[in-house]
Order: structure tokens, then C-alpha cells, then sequence
């Protein structure tokens, strides 16, 4: 009983740590623009552009396709940094020395994030009804809550799958950058999937978010939670893969690591 | 004259080998406009392949864009990072100077940006893209390229001046892509906002780029766009002299020259 309250309490405090960490930088004015008016930017861009391609009626698909995958931002960036973090500043090796249960530790990275991005999806669907006229008289909101909890989570499972990347090369942000934008063009925020040739329709639903932002859409224009359901369950199953994939990793490299005695080297 | 063009030339050379080695800004002038111009391509070119070059245009704009913002941003703030600026500031030649080199090849190297969108489009992509005057297009191009540097000295005094406004760039990267009408009019903007883009000289390079390259340009709609793009350049280089100034009066006067 013990181990499993110290377990706990090692993945809140770590969750909540490392998120402090990585915004030990913090002052309103950068958490501003990074978080506020940035997904705003990036939202009313994609939506006049799409506006521009297909008319005006149809904003509100590129709204909430980009309000949905302002969660890269947290999800992406924001886990991968938790994780790369470690090495960069040196606790890595403290991180390893420790007895403390690895899964709930890598996780635990992520659990802020989710938190985190949330809040910024939400953000970003209330730029979207504000300013571009998304209609949300249709949606369950807590529809909508499960669907933004869901997408959250599995594109923070991709994040940790990236945090792990993080730690075998320097040249993360160029990673993350791609990344970042790679979602933007077939996770289906932005281009109908339909458009794709076939095969990037079948690797687009390998990227986190692709299902939830139907999902979303679906939710949003009426759709219950049981018409969305098979989406949802693909997006954590997504997830879950990512998860694993990354612990796999992650483990993988603290053995390789201790072995070589390569836990700062890059 | 020919000792500030030298420091031009070395500081130019210098950034050139910085770029070339800086994945961030690999991914800013190649792999952002590429997927920028991806997207465009499935979002514009389903109903109208002809605007094959509009979406290269647009796209090579926004790489132009990104990698003026960031490289202007830290282009002061890298050297005070590196230790460097001290040096600068006390050799004979003005800051100004070394900035108008690296500024030149930051803005050199981001126009391969619309090179490579021209390549994805045409060659992955296989429309029919054709630049209506090209004359027209390589002398717009010029007034392009100097209406970009000076932008690009008035961004790296002010980011110098206060710290706090480099931790807007992020932000400040769509504004410049939507307002200077890069991948769509700017009648799909409301009216009020419409004189913002006036004061742009980055619009006025998207408008004539786009005409140049697309339907053609009227010579009124031509001269226009070149001398707003002269006027605004004088305008920026006047405001960035001041900044300057204020830069270097902090840094002498109130030694706070390396302070991050």
C-alpha cells in the first residue's frame, strides 16, 4: 500500500514539477503571446485561407480543425521538452538513480501537459465562436470535453514518444517544428482527408489528432458520444500505442545509457 | 565607403555559414514553406490549378517572412549572447552596418524558399506554372529584397532596445502572413484593418509579386508598389537609425551592453 501512495505522489509531484520546470522562464507576457495570441494567429490564418480556397461558409471547419489542433502545441512541445529537459539540465542521472516506478514517472511528464493543452483547445474554440462565428447551439458540451480530453491525451502519447527522441539527438526543436506542422497538413485540420491520395489517408490515421478532430466536428455539429464512440476509441488506442512505443524507448535508453555510461552524452 | 561594404560582405559570409548550419532555420526557409505550400496546394488548386504560382509565391513569401522575424530578432541579441557585441560595439564600424550584412543573407537565403515551393509545385506536383513578366517579377524581386532588409533593421534595434518583445515573435509570425496578403487578398480582411497593410512594405511585395507573376501588372499598379516599398523602406531605416542609437546609448551609457 506504501509503494503504490509513494508511486502516486512521485507522479503528481513529478508531473507538477517538471511542468514548473520548463516555465521556470515564466512571465506573462511570453505565456501570452505563446498561448494566447499565437493560436489566435494561427486560427484566423488557416480559417481566411480556407475561407479563401472554398467560401466563407465553410470557416468553421478550418476553426475548429485548428482549435482542436492547438493541443500539438502542449502535447508536442511542451512534453518533449519535459523529457528533454532532464538531460539538459542535468537531473537525468538523479531521475535514473532513483527507485521510483519508470512508468508512472514517464507518464507522469505528460499529465500537466494534458491539463494544459485542454485549456488551450479551449482557447482556441472560444477564438472560433467569437470571431468566426463557429456554432456551438448543436454540441453536448461534455461531448466535447470527452472528445478535447481524449485528442489531449493521445497527442500528449505522441509527445512522450517525441521526449524520448529528445534524449538521443540536439536537434529536437527541428523535430518538434516538423512535427508541429506535419499535423497541421494531414491530421486533417486543414485539408480534408478525402483529398490525399489514398495513402496518406491510411498514414494520416496513424497521427494522433486525425480522429479527434472528426470527432469534434462530429460532436459539434449534433453528434452524441455513441456516434463518435469507434473515433474516440481509435484516437486512445492511438494514443496508448505512442505511450508505449515511448516507454519502450525510454527504458530502453536507461539501460543503454547505464551500460555505456552515456546518460549526459548526446 | 569601400571599408563598411567590406564589413557588409564579411558579416554576410559570416551569417551565410551561421545558416547553414542552423536547423531552425533550415526548417523556417525550407521545410515550413514547403508544408505551407503543401497545404496551400490541396486547399487552393482543387477548384483552380492555375493558381499553381500564386501558392509559390505565397509561400516563398511566408518563408521570406519567418526568417527575417527570427533572424532579426536574435540578430543582435545572438551576438550579446555569443559575447560578441562588445567587440562590434567598440570597433570603428557602426552596429548598423553588420546588421545590413547579416540581414542581406538571412533575406538571401530565405528567398530559396519560393525556389523550392516553385520545385514541389512543378515538379512533385506537375502544374503548369509560368511567371507572366518575368522581367517584371526579377525587378520586383530587387525592390523585395531591399524593402526586406530595411524591415529587417528596424526589427533588430527594437527586439535589442527590450528583451521582452523577443518573447512576442512567436506570435508575430501569421500576423505578417495575413495581413501582407501572402496566400490570400486582403479583402477577405475587415476594412478597418486594410491601412495596417498599407504600412507594410511586405504587402506591397506580395501584391506585385503576385501581379508580376500571375494576371500581369498595370505600370501604375507597378510604380505604385515599387515606390511604396522604397517609401516604407526609407521610413523603417530612419525609425531603426533612432533605435539604434538608443542601443548603442544603452550600451555605452548605461553599460548594460551584455546583460541578457
Amino acid at each position: 500500500m506504501k509503494k503504490f501512495t509513494n508511486s502516486i505522489r512521485i507522479f503528481f509531484s513529478g508531473a507538477v514539477l517538471s511542468y514548473k520546470a520548463l516555465f521556470r522562464w515564466f512571465r506573462l507576457e511570453p505565456y501570452l503571446a505563446t498561448k494566447v495570441v499565437a493560436p489566435l494567429n494561427q486560427i484566423l490564418f488557416f480559417s481566411l485561407l480556407g475561407s479563401f480556397a472554398t467560401g466563407r461558409d465553410t470557416a468553421s471547419f478550418y476553426a475548429i480543425g485548428n482549435a482542436i489542433q492547438l493541443t500539438a502545441m502542449s502535447g508536442i512541445y511542451g512534453v518533449t521538452m519535459s523529457i528533454g529537459g532532464e538531460r539538459n539540465e542535468g537531473t537525468l542521472i538523479y531521475l535514473f538513480g532513483t527507485p521510483a516506478n519508470r512508468l508512472l514517472t514517464f507518464v507522469g511528464r505528460a499529465f500537466v501537459h494534458v491539463l494544459d493543452g485542454m485549456l488551450g483547445v479551449l482557447m482556441g474554440l472560444v477564438w472560433a465562436g467569437l470571431l468566426l462565428g463557429v456554432d456551438y447551439s448543436q454540441a453536448d458540451l461534455s461531448a466535447l470535453a470527452l472528445t478535447v480530453l481524449v485528442t489531449t491525451a493521445s497527442t500528449s502519447g505522441f509527445g512522450l514518444l517525441m521526449g524520448c527522441v529528445s534524449l538521443v539527438t540536439v536537434n529536437v526543436m527541428f523535430i518538434n517544428n516538423t512535427i508541429y506542422f506535419l499535423l497541421l497538413v494531414f491530421s486533417g485540420a486543414n485539408v480534408p482527408l478525402g483529398n490525399f491520395p489514398v495513402w496518406i489517408q491510411r498514414a494520416a490515421h496513424l497521427l494522433p489528432l486525425t480522429r479527434g478532430i472528426q470527432a469534434a466536428r462530429q460532436v459539434i455539429a449534433g453528434a452524441s458520444v455513441p456516434q463518435v464512440w469507434p473515433l474516440l476509441i481509435g484516437e486512445l488506442l492511438i494514443g496508448a500505442a505512442y505511450v508505449s512505443i515511448g516507454y519502450l524507448l525510454f527504458s530502453w535508453f536507461e539501460i543503454e545509457a547505464k551500460r555505456r555510461g552515456t546518460l549526459e552524452a548526446f | 565607403m569601400t571599408a563598411n561594404l567590406r564589413v557588409v560582405r564579411t558579416a554576410f559570409e559570416l551569417d551565410i555559414k551561421h545558416q547553414a548550419v542552423d536547423l531552425f532555420l533550415i526548417f523556417g526557409v525550407v521545410v515550413q514553406p514547403l508544408l505551407i505550400a503543401l497545404m496551400a496546394i490541396y486547399m487552393l488548386l482543387d477548384r483552380d490549378p492555375s493558381r499553381g504560382i500564386y501558392v509559390v509565391v505565397g509561400s516563398g513569401m511566408t518563408g521570406l517572412w519567418t526568417s527575417l522575424l527570427f533572424r532579426g530578432t536574435f540578430s543582435i541579441n545572438a551576438e550579446r549572447y555569443y559575447g560578441t557585441l562588445e567587440g562590434i560595439v567598440a570597433s570603428p564600424t557602426s552596429l548598423g552596418t553588420v546588421v545590413i550584412g547579416k540581414t542581406l543573407a538571412s533575406v538571401s537565403v530565405s528567398l530559396l524558399s519560393m525556389i523550392f515551393s516553385y520545385g514541389l509545385a512543378s515538379l512533385i506536383f506537375r502544374f503548369p506554372l509560368r511567371i507572366a513578366q518575368p522581367g517584371l517579377f526579377l525587378a520586383s524581386l530587387v525592390f523585395t529584397v531591399v524593402a526586406f532588409i530595411s524591415f529587417g533593421l528596424l526589427i533588430a534595434p527594437l527586439m535589442a532596445v527590450n528583451l521582452s518583445f523577443s518573447g512576442w515573435v512567436n506570435a508575430l509570425e501569421y500576423p505578417m502572413y495575413i495581413m501582407g496578403g501572402f496566400l490570400f487578398p486582403i479583402f477577405m480582411l475587415p476594412n478597418w484593418s486594410n491601412p495596417v497593410s498599407y504600412l507594410l512594405a511586405p504587402y506591397w511585395a506580395a501584391k506585385i509579386l503576385h501581379a508580376a507573376s500571375g494576371p500581369g501588372a498595370a505600370l501604375p499598379e507597378i510604380l505604385l508598389s515599387w515606390g511604396m516599398m522604397l517609401l516604407l523602406g526609407a521610413v523603417y531605416v530612419a525609425i531603426s537609425y533612432q533605435l539604434f542609437k538608443i542601443v548603442l546609448r544603452r550600451a555605452r551609457v548605461d553599460a548594460t551592453l551584455g546583460l541578457m
